[in-house]
Parts: structure tokens; C-alpha cells; sequence
């Protein structure tokens, strides 16, 4: 059994380096095709071609797309993603500023959200039917449905111009100690957690409905079990692995609503820096920005996997056959 | 044994709905007239200003869904967002859907590097954040009806994948598609007549959420000036282009607000009162 | 009763005083007041210099102390500190915080002394002499002197520096310092503009040597406390600043808010004191704010829509009128800019210029008359696609209100909406049938140089007339001013009647602030006293 993950993940690494790869390919020349490169950005509405062909030679824009992807993987391999086109700032460097406010953001919201999305599908799953599981469903439907930016914009309304209680931007610098930096995060983490708890609370809730149907959850009702018991003892483990890779994707969705949460709130993260970085065609940036997303995931994916294979029996000696 | 497989393969097809159910029918399909009928049940053309003066005007006689920040008739931008918000929505879900589920339930079947490759190329579209995905996609071909629906079909894809895919790997190592492997049934045969019907309620409810979720992509693209060409919008671009009414408590912010959360709590209704029956032996209702 | 001197208006008697006096005094709005003003037949421009001295005068002098919250319009991880590159409202912002000019410009457009204390020219204004200041020391304690400036101006020229300015730095042939305080810059032609043009953002001035502009010196009223691209920066006060008493506050937090609602809500909760770019449809938000002031700025900033002259249909006469016809200005006016515009004629020079064209008629919305020139251009019935995109201001709307009326006469104009980014670069003055946003240049002359020369690098719709560039030439050299203002009238008629560009409005920057944030006075280049409010302005307790 040990051994099945090890080679399991030994063999996710290998994978990942090659997803990597693929992804960081599909990337660069998926940019690059866009219209516009990052001279004509800098240089924007007033640029010349004298102007643009300097600064693409500066930038060294002026070589074929080939030869610059080979040397950026060159950089890569060595460890150097390169400075980027429009600011001149090593790429680390600026990614290195922005992660640290995306993860914080990212842990507080699983943090919070996690638990009360297993918590709210579990009950759901065991009282299901009754008026809770409606109400939580409904209630789920509705925050995940509502468009973010309209729900960010209304809670601004609400919470810091009509009643003053939060700030309207999510400035750290203001903060000055703990409970200073979470009056400031209160609105994006809650607006983060709506649509992550409202996904993963109703997929929990399906999956271990699924996996009550299973032989021996049937078994065991037949046997007397109380509802309670079944719904933790019996279906959860059978149900984990899709839970946990409802959570993966979940959390990864997390990525994409931050984006919403860093413009209206001002949040100096990551999936800001790289809608900016695609729209100012700043290619090393965007590439470094894709790979880390990338391996990201790769990583919760791993997890959730694993943690499946060792929650289920069945996987267990089904995938040591 | 046997028994309970048999009982399993008959419930998929009952065609009964709960009374939440029926309710969440009724609004689908209302939507879906109005979006089919669009250009008759307009009162005024969506991209006219019918009203000099009146920005973001209230819910009145005349403009019964009061006037957008121009002095549009919100109630014609509305009936005319629905054949976008509907239409797109709906179109990319089943396709999505459609292109998951039998990936998914393809690779969970197959096993080995089937499923290793096809596992890979979904991580990959998956690993990248959607929205900022999506941007490049249609920064580079344009925001046209087609690419919308191709573009949000795409990117959820893979998530329908995954989770089809988890569900039928769960179900493809029961003692009963052992027993159908044996007596040497085909791929096909396994996948619709042995996994997919046990594997329906995650994939339905999935079905309900990537619904959603797809519904969140179009209005979030709408936020980020790529939803569908004006003076046509679809809803999502509709609360966002009227979001300075917020304040003002704007009808012209708050109702195509209304109408996205009202067609996805329908079609979760539906969804839930399917996956409810699906199960029916067991069901307390 | 201090008398107040309006411009090219005498003095105003003082029963005028007293009512604009008593205006502020009640409470009036910034608004109330030039709208008072502007009624009383008085121009925008002016209006705006007279209510600032009417501020002055009965407010209070500036309280030192206090840090302002700012929240620009734009910023990306291309923020920049580099003058050459500047490239919108959030760095020069920042760039007058850090850096002065030579020179800088007042609410008139006129330049003022800067850095140099004084300039003269042989005559031809070919060859130019600044004289400059000698007591200012940039951040670092180095002394500023005239190779300062020298290394500054000619950079532009290194094509490889990709510097905005390079097209217009063209006209400068060579820089030198003549002694530590004396600046000679020889012209390639005369230019009586040149000190007008070295108040621009782009002409601030940097520490010879300087390439690396991640913390950069210079000479300006705050030092770079911290500045990170896309996130924001912290500017703390220059205390050995060569303007006594000024700066008045301690430090300025900048940082750009792209999504104008978060903008303005920031703004309402007391999160930042000045923001900018309000879009009109808020505003009715901002007025039921006791708290909050609009501050508006009028001036010659306009959209255009551009029908290229070398394209079928657009390039046809008959269509380009049709255009002309079928555009609604008063409507554009009131849905678009909720009246914070005022109507233009089809040509770019605004109202409040001296060279402005008055008696020409005013191109009515004819849906008639463009149905006639459509018929005889043969394009009803067909199908013509027009570009529009968020970053040309309005184009969105405007496009929409001229799509429903073309519908109306038969002519179907299919909108294309394209992404912000790559707008300028991939659509502006490519396709057929599209927008441009354009800002005041300070002089006619640049303005119809840049814009409509038949050989300028920015003629949106590749209009050429001989007539025109004749004109312009002539108009330049000539020394009798009525001469030169037919001249100027005679090319506005040129352009309101053939060139290829139709102009509905010239709309207002409007930016909001905090009550107690004082010291704002509208200089028509742009925002925020043509973003150059960081010296001006201060806070009251």
C-alpha cells in the first residue's frame, strides 16, 4: 500500500514536470499570437514605428518567437524566469511580492470555508430532505450564483459607505496588527468563501448521497445502523475522493473569483498581476504566473488523490492489482 | 446482490418530477420563451434610448423594469439579455457536460494510460485560472456568440471530467462491473449500462453547479469588457453596467441580478429533485 | 474687498464679487458656482480661474501636516517612474510628486517658472536660452544643474530609451548647458510653444546619468518612500523643497483602482480623499454625499469618431456627411455625459480656445439630410462594422445612440466591441470605422500639427488637404493676430466639412474629493489639476 504511493507520487512528479511543460508551450504561444506585443503596450496610444522597433530591440522582441521560447526555457531550467518586459523587475521578484498576499488570502478563506462547507454537506446529507437541506441548498444556489463583483460592490455599500464597519479597500498597509489585517480581509475572505462553500458543501452532500447507495452502506442499514453512523462511518470514506477533489476544484475556482476580489478591493495579489501581465503582453511575467498556478493545483490535486486512495479500501487493493 | 444492481439500472429512467422540481421546469422554460421570443415581446428595441432625462429611472408604467444609465427600457434589455444569458449558458453546460462526463467515465473504464494521458491534459486546461484564461481566448478571437459558448465549454470541461471521472472510478471497482467484466461485456456496454447510472447523482448535481459557474464566467466576462457585442448584453453585463445605480437602489442593477439567481436556482431545483428520485428507494420524501 | 482679476476680463465690479462671494460662501458646489458663472456668459476657463481666486480669497491658508489617500484610474505592473515612458494619469501623477519641470503650466495653459526661473529666445524662437535655479538639490543632496537638464531633453531622442516624447522631441537639434545655470536649446525650426511643451510630463526633468528608476531621485516636492508597479507608492515629504512652505502634506498614499465604482465607494467611506475619472452616471451617488465634492475640469478632451479616408465606404464624402448628420450630439450630451460636456462642431479646437471658430454654424442632428448623402454614398441596406472600445471614452455609448438611428434610416453599423488592451496599438486608425480619445494639446498649432497635418503621425482618419497644411503653415509665422485667427477659422471650416472625423462633445474630467482636501484649481491638460495637485493641495483638519 505504501509502496502504490510513493509510485504514485514519484510517477505525479514526473507528470507534473510534463504538464508544466505542455502548459508553458500552450501559453507562450498562445500570447505571443495575440494582437500587439509588449512594445507596442508600452508605448500605447502614441507610438511611432521608429519608437516601437527601438523598444522591441531593446526588449529584444525583434528576434523570431522560437528562439526567444528556447531561451526563456533555457532560463527556466537554470532557474532564471528573466526580468520583466515592462518593468525591467526580475520576474521572482515581482511574483515574490505578490504570492505571499494571494496565499495569505487563499489559507484564510480554505481556512474558514473548508470546514463549514464539510459541516453544512454532511448535515445536509443526513437530515437530508427536511427543511435544513432545502434551505442550505437554496441558500448555496444563491451565493454562488450571484455574480462576485455585484456581491463585492453591495457589501462595499453596505459594510464601509453606509455603515462604516469595514474598509472598502483591502490596504494591509493601514492594518497595524492582527485583528487589524482581518477587519481589512473580512469582506474579500467572505466573498471568497460564498462561492467555495456553496460548491463544495453541495458536492459533499452528493457524493455521500451517492455512496449511501453503495451495497454496503445498504448492508449496514439493514443491520440497524443510525443515520448518523452511516453517513460518517460508512459513506464518508467511500465518498472522499470525490469530495476531495470537489475541494481541489473548489479552491481552485478560489484563483479565478480572486481576480474580482483583487480589483474591487484593491488587493495586491497574484491574479491581478497576470490579467495585467496578459494585457501589457509581458510574456515571461504571464509564463512564470501559468506555471505557478499550474503546479498549484498539481499539487491539491496530488493530495486529494492520494488522500482517496488512502481513505478507500476498495481503491486500495483495487489499484494494487 | 444482483438484485440491488437490477433495481439501480431501472431507476434512471423514472421520469417523474418533485413538485420543486416542476416549479424549477416552469422557469426554465419561461426563460426559454422569452428568449426565443425575444424581438416580439420587447416592448422597445434594447439598444434605443427611450428616455432623455430619466437615467436609472424607477420601476414605473411606462418602463416596468425602470430605465438603465442611459435611459434604455431595462425591461427589452432584459428580454433581450435572456436569448445570451440562457442561450450561452445552456449551450456551453451540455456541452461541457456532454464532453465530461463520457472522458471521464471513458478514462474511469479504461484504466492505465488512457486515463493517465486524458487525467493530464485536463490537469493542465484545469490548472489555469478560468477567467484569466477565458480573457486571453477571447482578447485573441474576438467576444462573438460561438466563441463564448466554445470558450466556457472548454474550460469546464475538465472540471466535469474530474468529477465524473472520481465518481465512476468509485463505482468501476464494485463487485458488480466485476462481475460484467467477466461475462466479457464491452467498454460501451459497462459504461452506459453499468457506471453511469451509478454515478448520476455527483454528476447531475455537478451539472447544476458548473451551470452556475459558467453562468459566473459569461457576467464575470462581461465585468472585464468582453461579454457579448452591444448594444445587446446578456445579464451578467447588465448589473455590471448599471452598478453605479447600486447606491441609488437602482431597479435597472438589481433585477438582471433577479433573473440570474431565479434561472439558477431553477435549474438546480430540477437537478435536485432528479438526483432525489434517482435514488427513490430509499428517499424519505 | 479684494479685487479679483479676471483675465481678458478686466475686473469684475464688485456686485459680481459679492454674489460669487456669497455663492461660495452658501455652500454652492464647485459646480453651482462655474455653472453660475458660465451663465453669467463668462468662459469655462476663465470661470474656473475666478472661482479659485474666489477660494483663495476667502479660504483659509494652507495647514501643513496629514497624508493623503489618492486612488488614480489606472495602474499596472507597467507603472512606471521613468518620464520618457510615462504612459497615463497614474504616473504622471506620480511624476509631479517626485520630479518638476522646467517649467510648469497654470489653469491658462500658459507656462510658468519651474526649474528654470526664466527663458528667452534669439527672435526666431529657434535657439533658446533657461535660465535656471540655482538653490535646488535633488533628493540625494546632489545640486541640480543645467546638464541635469541636458542629459534629461536628449534622451527622448535615443530611440532605443522608447520614449513617448521621441516624436516631439524631434524638434529639439541639440541641448547644452551653457554654464551650471544656463540652459541652450537649439530648435530644428521655431517654436514659440517650447516652453509650453517642457511643462508636460514627459519633459520632467531627471538626475544626469539616471537609468535605473526603481527608486529614482529627483527634485520634486516628496522622495519615493516605496513604489511597487501595479500595487501602489508612498511619497513622504521633500523637507528641504525649493518652493518655501510647500509641500503641505507629510506623505501621499497613490494607487490606481481600475473599476470606477470601487473607486467612488472608496472615496465615499472615507478610505481615500481624492479620486479621479468619475464617470458621470455616479453622480447623482457623489451629490448625496453632504461630505463630497465634484471637481470638474472643462477643457478640450473629446471622442472622436474616426472614418478612415483610404477605406470604401468611409473614404466616400457623401458617407463621412451622412456621419456627420446622423450624430445626435445633444443626446450624446445628456445620456452620455449627463450634461458635463459641451457640444463640439466637428473640429477639435474647444470653445475656450482664443482661436476657436464661433461664427461657424453649428453642424445640426439632421436624420433627413443624412439619409440623403447615405443614399447618394449607396450604402443602405448594406452592413458596416464600427470599432469601439472601453479605453476610447464612450465610444460604447456613442456608438450605440449612432447604431439606433442608422437602423432607423437603413443602414445597419454592426458594433465591435475589442479589448482595452491593443486598442491603440491593433484598431486606433486601422480599421475603417472607429473611435479615438483625444486630450488637449496647450496650442491650436499642436493640436492641428499633430492631428490633421496631412503628413502628421496621428491623423486618425488619413485626411489629406493641401489647402489645409498650406494654412497651417502660413498661420504659424504670421504676426497679426486677427490674420491668424481667420486663418485658424478657415482650417476649422476645413475640417467640420471634409475631414474624416466627427465630433460629438467635448466632455469634462471630472475627478471627487473629500471636503477637507483644499487647494485644487483646474488646469485644463487633464485630472487633478492636470496631475499635478501632489504640491498644491492640503488637508484641513
Amino acid at each position: 500500500m505504501d509502496g502504490l504511493i510513493i509510485r504514485l507520487i514519484a510517477q505525479r512528479i514526473g507528470l507534473t514536470i510534463i504538464i508544466l511543460f505542455i502548459v508553458a508551450t500552450l501559453v507562450f504561444f498562445t500570447t505571443s499570437v495575440l494582437p500587439g506585443d509588449a512594445a507596442q503596450a508600452i508605448l500605447g496610444q502614441y507610438a511611432t514605428q521608429e519608437t516601437v522597433d527601438g523598444l522591441r530591440q531593446t526588449l529584444g522582441l525583434d528576434r523570431p518567437i522560437p528562439v526567444r521560447y528556447v531561451e526563456w526555457l533555457g532560463g527556466m531550467l537554470t532557474g532564471d524566469a528573466g526580468n520583466s518586459l515592462v518593468n525591467k523587475l526580475p520576474v521572482f521578484e515581482i511574483i515574490g511580492s505578490r504570492m505571499p498576499n494571494t496565499l495569505f488570502l487563499g489559507a484564510l478563506t480554505a481556512a474558514i470555508a473548508v470546514p463549514l462547507a464539510l459541516f453544512l454537506g454532511v448535515s445536509a446529507a443526513i437530515w437530508r430532505g427536511s427543511i435544513y437541506d432545502r434551505l442550505t441548498s437554496t441558500l448555496a444556489v444563491l451565493g454562488m450564483s450571484t455574480p462576485e463583483f455585484f456581491v463585492a460592490t453591495l457589501a462595499v455599500l453596505i459594510f464601509s459607505v453606509q455603515l462604516g464597519w469595514l474598509p472598502a479597500l483591502a490596504n494591509l498597509n493601514t492594518a497595524q496588527d492582527f485583528w487589524g489585517v482581518l477587519r481589512v480581509l473580512a469582506m474579500p475572505i467572505a466573498i471568497l468563501s460564498f462561492v467555495v462553500v456553496a460548491q463544495m458543501a453541495r458536492m459533499t452532500r452528493a457524493a455521500l448521497l451517492s455512496a449511501m447507495q453503495s451495497s454496503y452502506v445498504e448492508m449496514a442499514t439493514l443491520k440497524g445502523a443510525s443515520r448518523l453512523r452511516i453517513v460518517l462511518r460508512h459513506a464518508f470514506p467511500n465518498a472522499l475522493g470525490p469530495i476531495l477533489n470537489s475541494a481541489a476544484l473548489a479552491l481552485n475556482s478560489l484563483l479565478s473569483g480572486v481576480i474580482f476580489v483583487e480589483i474591487i478591493f484593491n488587493y495586491p495579489g497574484v491574479a491581478k498581476l497576470m490579467v495585467d501581465a496578459v494585457s501589457t503582453r509581458d510574456l515571461p511575467l504571464v509564463q512564470a504566473c501559468a506555471m505557478i498556478f499550474c503546479a498549484g493545483y498539481l499539487l491539491l490535486v496530488t493530495v486529494a488523490d492520494v488522500a482517496a486512495i488512502l481513505a478507500n479500501p476498495r481503491l486500495r487493493t483495487g489499484g494494487a492489482k | 446482490m444482483s438484485i440491488a444492481v437490477e433495481n439501480q439500472v431501472s431507476r434512471r429512467y423514472l421520469p417523474r418530477l418533485t413538485v420543486l422540481g416542476w416549479i424549477g421546469v416552469s422557469i426554465v422554460l419561461l426563460w426559454a420563451v422569452v428568449a426565443v421570443f425575444a424581438p416580439w415581446l420587447a416592448p422597445h428595441r434594447p439598444g434605443r434610448i427611450v428616455d432623455m432625462n430619466g437615467v436609472f429611472g424607477p420601476i414605473s408604467g411606462t418602463f416596468p423594469f425602470g430605465t438603465d444609465y442611459m435611459g434604455r427600457d431595462m425591461l427589452s434589455r432584459v428580454i433581450d439579455g435572456a436569448r445570451y444569458t440562457v442561450g450561452v449558458s445552456i449551450a456551453a453546460t451540455m456541452l461541457a457536460s456532454f464532453a465530461g462526463t463520457t472522458l471521464g467515465l471513458f478514462a474511469a473504464v479504461a484504466g492505465g494510460w488512457a486515463d493517465n494521458i486524458l487525467s493530464r491534459i485536463m490537469d493542465s486546461i484545469i490548472s489555469l485560472p478560468s477567467t484569466i484564461f477565458a480573457l486571453v481566448i477571447i482578447a485573441g478571437l474576438g467576444s462573438t456568440v460561438p466563441v463564448l459558448i466554445g470558450v466556457a465549454a472548454f474550460l469546464y470541461t475538465p472540471g466535469i471530467y474530474r468529477v465524473a471521472r472520481a465518481a465512476s472510478v468509485n463505482v468501476v471497482v464494485m463487485d458488480f462491473i466485476e462481475v460484467a467484466r467477466a461475462r466479457g461485456e464491452g467498454m460501451g456496454y459497462l459504461m452506459l449500462r453499468e457506471v453511469l447510472p451509478n454515478m448520476m447523482p455527483p454528476v447531475l448535481t455537478d451539472f447544476g453547479v458548473r451551470f452556475i459557474y459558467i453562468m459566473l464566467l459569461i457576467s464575470g466576462l462581461g465585468f472585464l469588457g468582453l461579454g457579448v457585442q452591444p448594444p445587446n448584453a446578456d445579464w451578467g453585463t447588465l448589473v455590471y453596467e448599471n452598478l453605479a445605480g447600486l447606491g441609488l437602489g437602482a431597479p435597472a442593477v438589481f433585477l438582471p441580478a433577479i433573473c440570474i439567481v431565479s434561472l439558477a436556482l431553477a435549474v438546480n431545483l430540477i437537478v435536485d429533485s432528479f438526483s432525489d428520485l434517482s435514488k427513490a428507494g430509499s428517499s424519505e420524501l | 474687498m479684494k479685487r479679483i482679476l479676471v483675465p481678458g476680463h478686466g475686473f469684475l465690479n464688485s456686485a459680481d464679487q459679492r454674489e460669487i462671494m456669497a455663492f461660495a460662501r452658501n455652500g454652492a458646489t464647485r459646480r453651482d458656482v462655474l455653472r453660475g458663472l458660465v451663465a453669467a456668459g463668462i468662459g469655462a476657463g476663465v470661470a474656473g480661474t475666478v472661482l479659485s481666486s474666489v477660494t483663495r480669497a476667502y479660504a483659509e491658508t494652507p495647514k501643513k501636516g496629514g497624508t493623503l489617500r489618492v486612488a488614480g484610474g489606472v495602474s499596472s505592473n507597467a507603472d512606471t517612474l521613468d518620464p520618457a515612458v510615462f504612459g497615463n494619469s497614474t504616473d504622471y501623477s506620480r511624476g509631479f510628486m517626485f520630479y518638476n519641470g522646467l517649467t510648469t503650466l497654470d489653469s491658462k495653459l500658459a507656462a510658468q517658472p519651474g526649474l528654470a526661473s526664466s527663458w528667452d529666445h534669439d527672435g526666431t524662437s529657434k535657439v533658446w536660452t533657461f535660465k535656471l535655479r540655482d538653490d535646488v538639490r535633488f533628493h540625494d543632496g546632489k545640486g541640480f544643474s543645467a546638464q541635469d537638464a541636458v542629459y534629461s531633453l536628449l534622451r527622448h531622442k535615443d530611440p532605443n530609451v522608447g520614449s513617448k516624447a521621441n516624436v516631439i522631441s524631434g524638434q529639439i537639434e541639440s541641448a547644452r548647458a551653457a554654464s551650471p545655470t544656463e540652459l541652450e536649446i537649439t530648435l530644428v525650426a521655431g517654436n514659440a510653444d517650447l516652453p509650453v511643451l517642457l511643462g508636460t510630463p514627459h519633459f520632467l526633468i531627471i538626475q544626469d546619468g539616471q537609468t535605473d528608476f526603481a527608486k529614482p531621485v529627483g527634485t520634486g516636492p516628496y522622495k519615493v518612500e516605496e513604489f511597487t508597479p501595479g500595487v501602489r507608492s508612498l511619497a513622504v515629504r521633500n523637507e528641504d523643497y525649493w518652493k518655501d512652505g510647500q509641500p503641505y502634506l507629510d506623505a501621499i498614499e497613490f494607487f490606481g483602482l481600475s473599476e470606477e465604482n470601487a473607486r467612488l465607494n472608496a472615496l465615499l467611506s472615507g478610505d481615500v480623499q481624492l479620486t479621479t475619472t468619475i464617470n458621470p452616471r455616479s453622480i447623482p451617488q457623489l451629490e448625496a454625499n453632504p461630505d463630497m465634492r465634484l471637481f470638474e475640469t472643462k477643457g478640450g478632451t473629446y471622442t472622436d469618431m474616426i472614418m478612415r479616408q483610404d477605406s470604401q465606404p468611409t473614404g466616400n464624402a457623401d458617407f463621412v456627411l451622412g456621419m456627420k448628420y446622423l450624430m445626435n450630439r445633444q443626446l450624446v450630451r445628456n445620456s452620455v455625459f449627463r450634461e458635463y460636456a459641451v457640444i463640439a462642431n466637428d473640429h477639435p479646437i474647444d470653445p475656450t480656445n482664443p482661436f476657436f471658430a464661433a461664427d461657424l454654424p453649428q453642424r445640426p442632428y439632421d436624420p433627413e439630410k443624412a439619409k440623403f448623402h447615405f443614399e447618394k454614398a449607396g450604402v443602405l441596406g448594406t452592413t458596416i462594422p464600427m470599432v469601439v472600445s472601453e479605453t476610447a471614452r464612450a465610444s460604447i455609448e456613442i456608438g450605440t445612440i449612432m447604431q439606433q438611428d442608422a437602423a432607423d434610416l437603413g443602414l445597419n453599423i454592426e458594433l465591435q466591441r475589442v479589448p482595452i488592451d491593443g486598442y491603440w496599438s491593433n484598431y486606433w486608425m486601422k480599421v475603417p470605422l472607429g473611435f479615438g480619445t483625444l486630450t488637449p494639446r496647450p496650442t491650436a498649432d499642436m493640436m492641428l500639427s499633430l492631428l490633421y497635418k496631412s503628413d502628421a503621425a496621428w491623423n486618425e482618419a488619413g485626411w489629406k488637404n493641401e489647402k489645409f497644411d498650406q494654412l497651417l503653415l502660413a498661420a504659424r509665422v504670421e504676426a497679426d493676430f486677427d490674420k491668424r485667427r481667420q486663418m485658424y477659422a478657415d482650417m476649422q471650416y476645413l475640417i467640420h466639412e471634409f475631414g474624416g472625423t466627427a465630433i460629438p462633445t467635448f466632455y469634462s474630467n471630472l475627478d471627487a474629493h473629500h471636503a477637507s482636501l483644499k487647494g485644487l484649481v483646474p488646469i485644463p491638460t487633464g485630472n487633478m489639476m492636470g496631475y499635478n495637485f501632489a504640491e498644491h493641495v492640503w488637508l484641513e483638519a
